[in-house]
């Protein structure tokens, strides 16, 4: 229980809101009467007493505002003499009445109080503590703080030789808030700024730099203030801001002091970053930014002292609205300076210093797009990790060029950040856990639907034929390559040996092993014999796919996208219209009905899409551009085919790529397709030829094979073992023969451009001649005397070989296709006869091509060139391979 | 909320215990019913502990840098912080985080800090629960920093609240009972040619009781009025006269809270009336007069002879630089000091001659005075005097009519790291004649970083000494001052330093602190000094002041980065601003006779020659005044 006063009345204890009646007359005398009584007593009391006088009055003539009118006026005849006080808690009491009843005060009145507290805010008789109270009751009222703005008061507030900090610091606030308003605006601010100029040549983190820069920060937030509410005239003032001079001068200033004055740079940085994070004033952080990096970066040089911005150049590599390039490439001069200047003592040095340079990569790894920082930061990366002499920093760089270039960016982002390090070295590796990334989120199906319309993957040259009836046939590969069992391909197991064989026989090489079938294969007559050991040779050359690595053919493709339906469809964060977009860690992977072998797949780590004017990657296309995926906006990617069986075939491609939005682009693009002529390939050269018995070995080959594939029967049930000792395989001819009806010069260019390499021998004096002046087909066999075709068709001859006797059995299938063949030879042997000697007459000469087919079948051109026609005749093992080579001639021309 | 109230006082020794504290538990409960009625549930938590208080502080401390803390946002400063309101104010007026473990904690403001004496004197005043709020917006905002141009700015808060402006009031009155010193001005009377005792000693005197004397203050003679003048010399020179602390005298304390501030509303804060008051009482003697109303800050009448002593002090802050780019520039801060010892309540006025051509802006006057400013040369402050003395007016002067008494340059050139040679050239009293007289005049070369090891040359006039820190050139010893006449003195000589140990660490801490970052330490040996500068000094001190600390922002400029001689001096029997009283024409009113007696003094504050051959701080001047 409360105790309380009897005189107290009843109706100020109830707890109740009671409505109170206005006072009577009675009343109002009275309470007038009270009034003038302490109105007239302000001198007589202490300024404790005055204090609380004046806030009761304050509350008195609030609640009688209508009554008793005349209370401000007494006020201002009775207590405006006060204020000149030199005791401050006066003085504060008596302006607390004047931001009540600022009514009664004219602006002469108002005028004289801003001078007053500007008076005391300079007496350096009085406590440090009131001059800066003194500030802030000035700045504490709207109506004193519009006095201020007039210039006629602004001399006081030059902040004095002699002033403490707190009070430089003050003024230099009532200078920023007046010239925010004016248009002397920065030369003002210099004029305050002179008192503390000397900051320059002082550490970074003396007061006087503090001081300096809370000014230029004050300046900026005086023009333009945070105001929660409205978002609209601030963000207009935000432009006029800078484009103002203000800004234009202080952004001068502080190049001028990071160029002059590096202990400062720290300062700037810090000073930027508080713009930057504070929702309002981030652009005018970020347009320093810029500016530094338009106006600062190209003037630094590399060298050591670069250490002293390195603060600068975190914060710039930080901010994504500064191109990075300028950074990077000042960081890479710079470790290409560390590296050169490397000596016995700098060890340390240039561990520190490449450290940070890594880290700022590191920052800009996690604040940039890759398709931004991808170039320049990899040739940093690059260097580095390759030049640098610090065996930690080459380390950490090539973390980094890996990370990269193998995690997408939202991602690398994440990774990132999960191992943030406070210190300003570079952090440690990150352990592969972390690296590796968690599962992919599920690729989303509606977009990917149509991906195979902007990204494509196109051949680097596009086949002659552009065949599409093979995909049938796809379905019904040839029974000779797809045998069951042992004769894959056509090659059949050596394992069931029946030679003679000591049970450690299969402990020896290779080599010894077919040197061993050399001795026990019978030899019918030289003339075969001499083939045969011509077949067993090249044969012994071609690698057996199946135990070994088989012969690959790559074939050069470019993968690329275009830049605007990608964007429809997958949506790219960027403000920059010269952005972009990009795919990260592209997977290829390739799958075909032909027999192809397993493809590899392929990756990409990164791709930019197209430009925006498309034809120019395809322009760079059409040169034959060979520079390295860096250097524009196509990766090159090469299929890889092992073929069981030359035939052309179509490619389905997948792609599974992660977008910059970390979305998943996955699906199939247009497939590719493989002509007959990616099958061709040189002869395999076997070891032991000399470079000067070269193109006689390959013109013998071709009379071999040509023999060979004639006349199945002489050699038909040899088998020739291949590389690998495994498998071997029998030779069982096809010819047939086309009639080109072209002119011999259009021939010959034609086999000039398409195949010059597989070329062996020219026949004949006048197209010798001819060929050789073309010097496009080189060291080969030049046969200048006139040609007896017969001879060519003459084969080894000689049927002593039974399926018992062969050292392989052959299979059942093969006997059976064996028959096929020579009945379908036997028609195209007659055909070939016919038309041969019509021909026969105008022939200018011969050019024999020997093709190899992977995995070990052989094509061979005789083309017997004549004067506006050409007969080709072609043989070979691999019968199917005929029906495309007869529209690869067509094409030809 | 009415008046002023004090909530508590905490009075914490340099270790941060509390050595002294008082809450007013009339205040508590209206703080209490004022949350109540704001629905401020969280602050309705007890009341913190002493132990609470203490480690409130010590905790602030460490968050803050310092006892005051930065005052500054800097890079380490955090939302939450009195720095991340970034005003110098918050070194004063500071934040307590009261953490409790078993309930939440809260925050203490506006908490007042004043240190005096080594102690570190905290007083939280009553303001309105609401306020709070708002300076915990300020306190805890999310973006770059206020405006005052915006609403609810920290300079609004502070004018709505003068129980912020009490409170330091408050603990300016305490802070000088437990230092022991007195806020009585100096005033010498000429006839006696002593310094006169304040209120008790005419009390004592005229009454008859004794009193237990308090201590005497310690006149300093160089620092004597401007108190921002005692940090002058950098803190080397400071520290060893302020490392002892004195134990409080609690009973006096208690006596003068009870006394100035009953139930936590400072009424009078005057320690010498509240004193009398607790000492004598009010008896019979002293009844109050019937006629005229007598004023709360003079419950005693003096009786005794009549007389009144006037006295002029001004203090000259003078940079000199003698270059052709920089103009010398002189400030002279002024204040007239009054005893009237006059019987019942007179009126006293007190025409000033000299006003305009000085310049002379009047900044303020005793609550008692009204200065009056009519016509070209009639200004006059009109006043009741007080018992004893106080300080009757503060002036400013802009033009001096005289010239400056200490005319010259000094010049230090350092010839290398550890070493110099130096001159000096100056002009003493010139154009001053009798009865201006010097009493003493000292020029001190400060070197607070280096340890001097030798100083050669013998200056033409006085004695040079030397400390370990500072060399010191007495030109005009006290005793023998000089009047009358000019002295023109010279000073050439050389002065060595023991070897440079560089403290790196406190350096490299602090610049950790401030600019939140690690600087460049790897290659800070290496810099190579990209700005041409020609200048052989500028180089080396720009070396030197790589290990340089911050200084406070109490401070004016960080001393030690210069090269500067510092002139003290005395000079009585005039002005310098050339204002004077008439002590004739003081009229008093009921008409007594009364002498007048009148003393001039001028002192020198800051007065620097700077070395003209470095670089050196200046300021602008405004362009109208040039």
């Amino acid at each position: 229980m409360p105790l309380t006063p009897f005189t107290i009345p009843q109706i100020a204890l109830s707890d109740q809101n009671l409505v109170l009646s206005p006072p009577s007359d009675v009343n109002l005398r009275e309470i007038r009467r009270v009034l003038a009584f302490l109105l007239d007593r302000p001198r007589d009391l202490t300024p404790g007493a005055i204090s609380v006088l004046t806030s009761a009055l304050v509350d008195i003539a609030d609640a009688l505002e209508d009554c008793v009118p005349a209370v401000s006026a007494l006020l201002k005849v009775n207590f405006s003499s006060l204020l000149s006080s030199h005791n401050p808690f006066l003085s504060h009491s008596i302006l607390s009445l004047y931001r009540h009843f600022s009514e009664a005060f004219n602006e002469y009145d108002i005028g004289k109080v801003a001078y007053r507290l500007q008076l005391s805010a300079s007496d350096t008789g009085q406590k440090l503590i009131f001059r800066l109270l003194a500030l802030h009751w000035l700045f504490g009222s709207t109506l004193l703080t519009s006095q201020v703005s007039s210039l006629t008061s602004l001399p006081g507030f030059y902040p004095q030789v002699f002033d403490p900090l707190a009070v430089k610091a003050k003024k230099l606030d009532a200078i920023s808030v007046s010239a925010s308003e004016g248009d002397g605006a920065v030369s003002l601010l210099e004029d305050g700024l002179v008192c503390i100029s000397y900051f320059r040549w002082l550490p970074g983190w003396s007061t006087e730099t503090l001081v300096a820069f809370r000014a230029m920060h004050k300046l900026l937030i005086g023009v333009m203030p945070h105001d929660g509410s409205d978002n609209g005239p601030g963000r207009t003032r935000l432009g006029s801001l800078m484009e103002s001079t203000i800004f234009a001068d202080l952004e001068n200033v502080l190049i001028h002091l990071a160029l002059e004055h590096h202990p400062l740079v720290p300062v700037i940085a810090t000073f930027i970053s508080r713009l930057l994070q504070c929702e309002t004033h981030s652009p005018i952080g970020s347009r320093f930014l810029q500016t530094l990096d338009r106006c600062l970066i190209p003037n630094l040089k590399p060298g050591y002292g670069l250490s002293f911005y390195f603060p600068l150049l975190e914060k710039i590599s930080e901010n994504e609205t500064v191109a990075p390039k300028g950074v990077l490439e000042l960081l890479k001069r710079h470790m290409v300076c560390l590296t050169d200047e490397h000596g016995p003592d700098t060890g340390h040095r240039s561990w520190s210093q490449g450290s940070r340079v890594l880290s700022i990569c590191r920052v800009m790894l996690k604040k940039h797009k890759g398709s931004q920082i991808f170039r320049p930061l990899s040739l940093l990366l690059a260097f580095t990790c390759q030049n640098f002499p610090d065996l930690e920093v080459r380390d950490n760089a090539r973390i980094y060029l890996r990370m990269l270039a193998c995690i997408p960016g939202k991602k690398l982002r994440q990774t990132l950040s999960i191992g943030e390090q406070k210190s300003g070295l570079a952090p440690a590796p990150l352990p592969a856990s972390l690296i590796d990334v968690p599962p992919h989120p599920s690729p989303d199906l509606k977009k990917s639907t149509g991906i195979a319309s902007y990204i494509h993957l196109e051949r680097l040259k596009p086949p002659l034929v552009k065949q599409s009836w093979f995909l049938p046939v796809q379905g019904s590969v040839p029974a000779l390559s797809n045998g069951s069992g042992p004769a894959e391909g056509g090659i059949m197991d050596i394992v069931t040996s029946v030679a003679p064989s000591s049970p450690d026989e299969s402990n020896k090489t290779d080599s010894s092993k077919v040197a061993y079938q050399k001795e026990a294969s019978r030899v019918m007559d030289p003339n075969t014999a001499l083939l045969l050991r011509v077949l067993r040779t090249h044969f012994g050359c071609i690698p057996d796919y199946r135990v070994m690595p088989g012969i690959k053919i790559r074939i050069p493709c470019l993968l690329r996208f275009e830049s605007d339906p990608f964007i429809r469809t997958w949506g790219f964060e960027s403000c920059d219209e010269q952005t972009l977009p990009a795919l990260y860690a592209i997977k290829i992977t390739f799958s075909t009905l032909s027999k192809y072998g397993k493809i590899p797949s392929c990756r990409v780590p990164f791709l930019l899409g197209d430009l925006l004017k498309s034809d120019l990657a395809i322009v760079a296309v059409g040169q034959g551009n060979d520079e390295s995926i860096e250097h524009s906006n196509f990766a090159k990617v090469f299929l890889e085919l092992q073929p069981e069986d030359p035939m052309p075939g179509l490619i389905d491609i997948f792609i599974n790529a992660n977008t910059a939005t970390e979305q998943v682009v996955s699906g199939f693009l247009r497939p590719v397709t493989i002509g007959i002529e990616d099958m061709f390939l040189k002869a395999i050269l076997p070891p032991n030829v000399s470079d000067m018995w070269v193109s006689r070995y390959y013109s013998d080959l071709f009379d071999t094979l040509w023999e060979a594939c004639g006349s199945s029967v002489n050699i038909g049930r040899e088998t020739f073992p291949l590389n690998g000792g495994k498998g071997a395989v029998s030779i069982n001819g096809k010819q047939s023969v086309k009639f080109l009806e072209v002119p011999e010069d259009v021939l010959i260019n034609a086999v000039e451009r398409h195949l010059a390499g597989f070329v062996v021998r020219v026949a004949g004096a006048s197209l010798v001649k001819v060929v050789q002046q073309n010097r496009v087909i080189e060291n080969i066999v030049w046969d200048e005397k006139e040609e007896e075709e017969d001879d060519l068709d003459v084969g080894p001859s000689g049927d002593d070989f039974s399926a018992e006797n062969a050292l392989v059995a052959y299979s059942r299938e093969e006997s059976e296709l064996d028959v096929e063949y020579t009945q379908a030879e036997m028609e195209s042997n007659s055909n070939d006869r016919s038309l041969a000697i019509v021909d026969k007459k105008k022939s200018v000469g011969n050019i024999c091509v020997l093709i190899f087919l992977p995995p070990r079948y052989h094509l061979l051109f005789l083309m017997e060139i004549g004067y506006g026609s050409t007969m080709v005749r072609m043989r070979t093992d691999h019968w199917p391979c005929l029906a495309y080579v007869d529209e690869y001639l067509e094409a030809l021309f | 909320m009415a008046g002023c109230s004090i909530r508590a006082i905490w009075i914490l020794t340099p270790h941060h215990s509390v050595a002294f504290s008082r809450t007013f538990p009339v205040v508590e409960r209206k703080w209490r019913s004022a949350c109540a009625r704001d629905g401020e549930v969280a602050t309705q938590a007890p009341f913190p502990s002493d132990l609470e208080v203490a480690a409130a502080f010590t905790d602030r401390k460490q968050r803050e840098g310092s006892a005051r803390g930065f005052g500054i946002r800097v890079a380490s400063s955090t939302p939450g912080s009195d720095s991340w309101v970034d005003d110098p104010v918050t070194r004063h007026i500071i934040t307590l985080h009261i953490n409790r473990e078993e309930a939440e904690g809260y925050m203490l403001w506006p908490v007042i800090v004043h240190t005096s004496g080594n102690y570190y004197i905290l007083v939280l005043p009553l303001v309105e629960p609401k306020k709070v709020r708002e300076y915990r917006k300020l306190y805890q905002r999310n973006n770059c920093g206020g405006s005052v141009k915006e609403h609810d700015n920290l300079s609004s808060l502070l004018l709505s609240l003068p129980c912020i402006t009490g409170a330091f009031m408050v603990a300016h009155a305490i802070g000088d009972l437990i230092a022991g010193e007195t806020s009585d001005p100096e005033v010498v009377a000429t006839s006696s040619s002593s310094a006169v005792g304040g209120l008790l000693d005419t009390l004592t005197g005229s009454i008859g009781i004794g009193v237990a004397p308090r201590p005497k203050p310690t006149s300093v003679p160089i620092l004597a009025s401007a108190s921002s003048a005692s940090t002058l010399m950098g803190s080397t020179l400071v520290d060893s006269s302020r490392t002892m602390t004195k134990p409080i005298d609690k009973d006096l304390l208690r006596g003068f809270i009870s006394g100035s501030m009953p139930y936590g509303t400072p009424v009078d804060l005057n320690q010498n009336n509240i004193a009398a008051i607790r000492t004598t009482g009010f008896g019979s003697a002293d009844p109050p007069p019937a006629d005229l109303r007598q004023p709360a800050w003079k419950p005693y009448l003096y009786r005794g002879r009549q007389r009144v002593l006037l006295m002029t002090q001004e203090t000259i802050n003078a940079a000199l630089y003698d270059r052709e780019d920089i103009p010398d520039s002189f400030s002279i801060s002024g204040q007239i000091n009054c005893r009237a010892e006059l019987e019942g309540l007179p009126d006293v006025q007190l025409p000033l001659i000299g006003v305009k051509p000085a310049k002379v802006k009047m900044l303020s006057v005793h609550q008692s005075a009204q200065y009056s400013d009519h016509g070209e040369d009639k200004q006059a402050i009109v006043f009741s005097p007080p018992v004893g003395s106080f300080v009757l007016a503060r002036y400013q002067v802009s033009h001096a009519t005289n010239p400056a008494p200490v005319k010259g340059f000094y010049q230090l050139s350092l010839v290398s790291e550890d070493g110099g040679q130096f001159l000096f050239r100056l002009t003493l009293m010139e154009g001053y004649k009798s009865p201006y007289c010097m009493d003493f005049c000292t020029i001190i070369m400060p070197f607070p970083r280096r340890r001097i090891l030798s100083v050669d040359g013998t200056p033409s006039v006085g004695t040079v000494s030397m400390t370990e820190r500072l060399i010191e050139w007495k030109i005009v010893t006290s005793g023998r001052g000089i009047s009358g006449k000019t002295i023109d003195a010279t000073f050439s000589g050389t002065v060595r330093f023991h070897p440079r140990v560089v403290n790196k660490s406190l350096s490299v801490s602090l610049s950790k602190s401030v600019l939140g970052c690690t600087a460049a330490e790897d290659s800070d040996e290496e810099r190579e000094s990209s700005n041409n500068s020609v200048n052989v000094e500028d180089v080396l001190m720009e070396k030197l002041n790589r290990d340089l600390e911050a200084v406070d922002l109490e401070e004016p400029l960080c001393w030690q980065a210069f090269n500067y001689a510092k002139v003290s001096f005395k000079i009585t029997g005039g002005t310098f601003s050339g204002m004077t009283i008439d002590p004739k024409s003081v009229s008093i009113y009921p008409v007594v006779k009364a002498p007048v007696e009148y003393s001039m003094q001028v002192t020198s504050g800051d007065y620097i020659l700077w070395n003209t051959l470095a670089r050196s701080p200046h300021a602008a001047v405004p362009k109208d005044l040039c």
